[in-house]
C-alpha cells in the first residue's frame, strides 16, 4: 500500500521515461530492456512501474490504479483527464500539424467541406472551431497520413517529429496546431491521502527531468495550443 | 446503497439537518441560474409538451437553494437542510461512465462564520464515518489563497484568464509556462508551483510567504482557527490543510473540501462555502454545504453482503393453506421475513431450496402441526403453536 505505483507509457516516450526512472535512481539501468513484464519492481521496493498503452494511460491515473504517471502533452490535451499536470520532463518534444497533400496548399482552405483525419479529434475540433471554421473530423487510431492519398480526407492533424513521414507521403505542414512533451502527471487523491511518498517521487523525478536538460526545451515548448 | 445514504442521513440528522426531497425534473433556467457544481453542458435536457425547457438534476444544491428562496423563504436562520437523491450528467467520453449517480449531502444556510464552516468540515468528517468508509482524510482548502497569489502577480486580465482556466485543469506546467513569459518572480513561480504537494502546517507556512496583502493573511488565519476548532469537535486528525484543493472558482467562494480514501482514486466527498448562489435566487443568503457520491463511498467499502434470503419459508400440505398463511402472518408481526411457496414445488425441494439459498429454516404447515427443517438438515415435528415460539434461527455468518 505504500508502494507508489508510475505509469510509463509503451511506445515513443517509453525509453525517455524509463531514462528518468533510471535517473531518479528507481531503476537499475537498462533491466527493463530485457523483460516482457508490464509491471517491474523499482531498485528500492518504494517504487513499482507498469507499463500502459499511451492511450490507455491516463485512465490508470485518473482513476488511481497508478499514482503517477508520464504522458505526452498531446494525450492531456486530447482526453482532458482529470490529473494534476505538475512536471515537463523535458523529452519526447513533437510538434501536432495540420498537414495537406503538397498539391493542395494553395487551395484547401478554400474547400466549402474540409475533412481532417486525425488521431486526435477533440484537439482537431477544438482547433477549427476556433477559427470558426466547419470540418468533418474522421477519427483513426494510427497511419493517418495514408487518408489524403486514398481521398478519406483533405487533410490530417498529426505529430511530427523530424517531417520525414510527411514528405514521403507528399503531405505539406500548413499550420502548428500543438506542442508537445512528456509530462509527470499525478492523481488527484494519491496526492493527498499518500501525500508524502508521493510527492518524494515527484521531488525525485522533478530533479532528474532537470539534471537531463529538461528545461531547455521546456521554453521551446511554450505554446501549447494555438 | 441504502443503508449507507441512510447511515449518513441520520448522522446529518443528530446535527439538526432536516431531510428535503427536490424533484428531479427542474426548469432548466433554474439549473442554469445556479450553475452550481459546474454541470455546465452536461445537462440532460427535455422539452415539455407545452415547449418548456427541462433538465434533469446534475446536483442538489441548486434545487434546494430554490426551495429556500420560495417555501423556506420565512423560515429562521440558520436553516440545515440534508437531501438524497439521484442527479444526472451527460458525458462526453464513449460509454461506461455514469450518468445517473446517487448523492446525499446537507447545506447549513444563513451563517458565514468560522464556526458554520468547521461544523459543516466536521459534519463531513462524521458522515463519511458514519458511511462506513475506512480508512479516509479530508483535505481543506480556501478558493481565496490561490485568487490572492494570482492577484499579487498582477497579471494582465487574459493571462489572469488562462492561469484561471490552467488551474482549474490542474496544468501546473502551463501555468508555470505563463508566468515565465511574463516575468514573473522566479521565486514566486517556483513558490506556487509548490503547493500541490504541500500539506498542513507547511503549506500554511508556505503560503503565508507568498501573499502579502492583509486580506489573503487573513484567510490564512481563519484556516489555522478552522484548524483548532476542528481538534475541538474531536476530527482535526482526519483533516488536513491543502491549497491546492481545486473546485470550480466561479462557484465557491471560501473554504473547499474533498474528501478521499487510499484505495480509490477519485473524490467522494466535496463541498465548500458558497456565498453567492443564493443570490441569484433573490435572497442573499451566505452557505455553505457538501456532497457525498454515495457510489463512491460504495466502491470504497468492504463487500457488502447482497444475498438476501428471508428467515422463513413456508409451504403447505394439502387443505392446509389457511392454518400456513395465519402463521405467516403472525410471524411478519414479530418482525421475521417471511415468504411463502407459490409455485407448488413439492416440500423437499423448496426446503432444500431455501435452505441452500440461505435462508434462516424450511417449514411444512400441515393439518395442526408443522415439520421445521433447519440449516443443518436436521427435520423434526412440531404443533403448529410451537412455531411462534421458535424465534429467529442462528444463521451462519457469512
Amino acid at each position: 500500500m505504500s508502494v507508489v505505483t508510475v505509469a510509463v507509457p509503451s511506445g515513443r516516450l517509453l525509453e525517455g521515461g524509463m531514462r528518468t526512472l533510471e535517473a531518479a535512481g528507481y531503476l537499475t539501468a537498462g533491466t527493463w530492456r530485457s523483460t516482457r513484464r508490464l509491471i517491474l519492481p523499482c531498485a528500492d521496493g518504494a517504487v513499482r512501474c507498469l507499463i500502459a498503452k499511451p492511450v490507455d494511460l491516463l485512465a490508470y491515473v485518473e482513476h488511481g490504479a497508478a499514482d503517477l504517471g508520464i504522458a505526452g502533452k498531446d494525450m492531456l490535451l486530447e482526453q482532458g483527464r482529470d490529473v494534476y499536470e505538475l512536471v515537463d520532463l523535458g523529452f519526447g518534444f513533437c510538434r501536432g500539424v495540420l498537414a495537406v497533400p503538397a498539391g493542395a496548399v494553395e487551395t484547401w482552405e478554400r474547400k466549402s467541406h474540409l475533412r481532417i483525419a486525425t488521431k486526435y479529434p477533440r484537439i482537431t475540433e477544438r482547433y477549427f472551431w476556433r477559427r470558426g471554421r466547419p470540418v468533418e473530423i474522421i477519427g483513426l487510431n494510427g497511419t493517418v497520413e495514408l487518408a489524403p492519398q486514398v481521398g478519406l480526407a483533405d487533410g490530417i492533424v498529426d505529430v511530427v517529429m523530424t517531417g520525414r513521414t510527411l514528405r514521403e507521403n507528399r503531405l505539406v505542414e500548413v499550420d502548428e496546431v500543438f506542442r508537445s512533451t512528456a509530462r509527470l502527471v499525478v492523481n488527484r487523491v494519491s496526492l493527498r491521502s499518500r501525500a508524502e511518498p508521493v510527492a518524494a517521487v515527484v521531488e525525485q523525478l522533478r530533479l532528474a527531468a532537470g539534471a537531463a536538460g529538461g528545461a531547455s526545451s521546456r521554453r521551446e515548448g511554450g505554446v501549447e495550443l494555438r | 446503497m441504502r443503508a449507507t445514504v441512510d447511515a449518513v442521513l441520520a448522522e446529518m440528522a443528530r446535527w439538526g439537518y432536516r431531510e428535503l426531497a427536490t424533484p428531479t425534473l427542474e426548469y432548466l433556467d433554474v439549473l442554469v441560474r445556479g450553475d452550481g457544481g459546474g454541470a455546465g453542458d452536461r445537462l440532460f435536457k427535455l422539452i415539455d409538451r407545452g415547449g418548456e425547457l427541462l433538465a434533469l438534476r446534475p446536483e442538489m444544491t441548486t434545487p434546494v437553494a430554490r426551495l429556500v428562496a420560495t417555501r423556506l423563504r420565512d423560515a429562521p436562520l440558520p436553516l440545515r437542510l440534508a437531501y438524497a437523491g439521484q442527479v444526472f450528467r451527460g458525458r462526453e467520453i464513449g460509454p461506461g461512465g455514469l450518468r445517473e449517480f446517487p448523492q446525499v449531502g446537507c447545506e447549513l444556510i444563513g451563517a458565514r462564520t468560522l464556526e458554520a464552516d468547521a461544523e459543516i468540515v466536521a459534519l463531513a468528517v462524521e458522515s463519511l464515518r458514519a458511511a462506513g468508509v475506512r480508512p479516509f482524510s479530508l483535505s481543506l482548502g480556501h478558493v481565496g489563497v490561490l485568487r490572492a497569489i494570482l492577484a499579487g502577480l498582477a497579471l494582465p486580465e487574459e493571462d489572469a484568464a488562462r492561469v484561471r482556466a490552467l488551474l482549474y485543469q490542474k496544468d501546473f506546467v502551463g501555468i508555470r509556462d505563463v508566468l515565465d513569459r511574463r516575468g514573473a518572480p522566479a521565486r514566486t513561480v517556483d513558490a506556487l508551483l509548490a503547493l500541490p504537494t504541500l500539506r498542513g502546517s507547511a503549506a500554511l507556512a508556505h503560503a503565508r510567504r507568498l501573499v502579502e496583502a492583509t486580506d489573503s493573511q487573513d484567510i490564512l488565519r481563519d484556516l489555522a482557527t478552522l484548524g483548532e476548532i476542528l481538534d475541538a469537535y474531536g476530527v482535526g486528525d482526519a483533516v488536513t490543510v491543502d491549497l491546492s484543493i481545486i473546485r470550480d472558482f466561479d462557484y465557491y467562494t471560501g473554504i473547499v473540501f474533498e474528501g478521499h480514501t487510499p484505495s480509490l482514486g477519485v473524490p467522494l466527498l466535496g463541498g465548500g462555502r458558497y456565498d453567492r448562489l443564493l443570490e441569484r435566487f433573490g435572497v442573499a443568503y451566505p452557505a455553505t454545504g457538501f456532497a457525498v457520491r454515495v457510489e463512491r463511498v460504495l466502491a470504497a467499502s468492504p463487500q457488502e453482503d447482497d444475498r438476501w434470503a428471508p428467515d422463513v419459508v413456508i409451504a403447505f400440505a394439502d387443505g392446509a393453506r389457511d392454518d400456513a398463511l395465519a402463521c405467516a402472518r403472525a410471524l411478519r408481526q414479530r418482525d421475521l421475513v417471511v415468504t411463502v411457496e407459490a409455485s407448488g414445488r413439492p416440500w423437499d425441494e423448496v426446503a432444500r431450496r431455501a435452505l441452500e439459498g440461505g435462508a434462516g429454516r424450511a417449514v411444512l404447515v400441515r393439518r395442526a402441526a408443522a415439520v421445521v427443517r433447519e440449516a443443518g438438515g436436521s427435520e423434526r415435528e412440531i404443533p403448529l403453536a410451537g412455531l411462534l415460539e421458535l424465534g429467529r434461527a442462528a444463521r451462519e455468518p457469512r
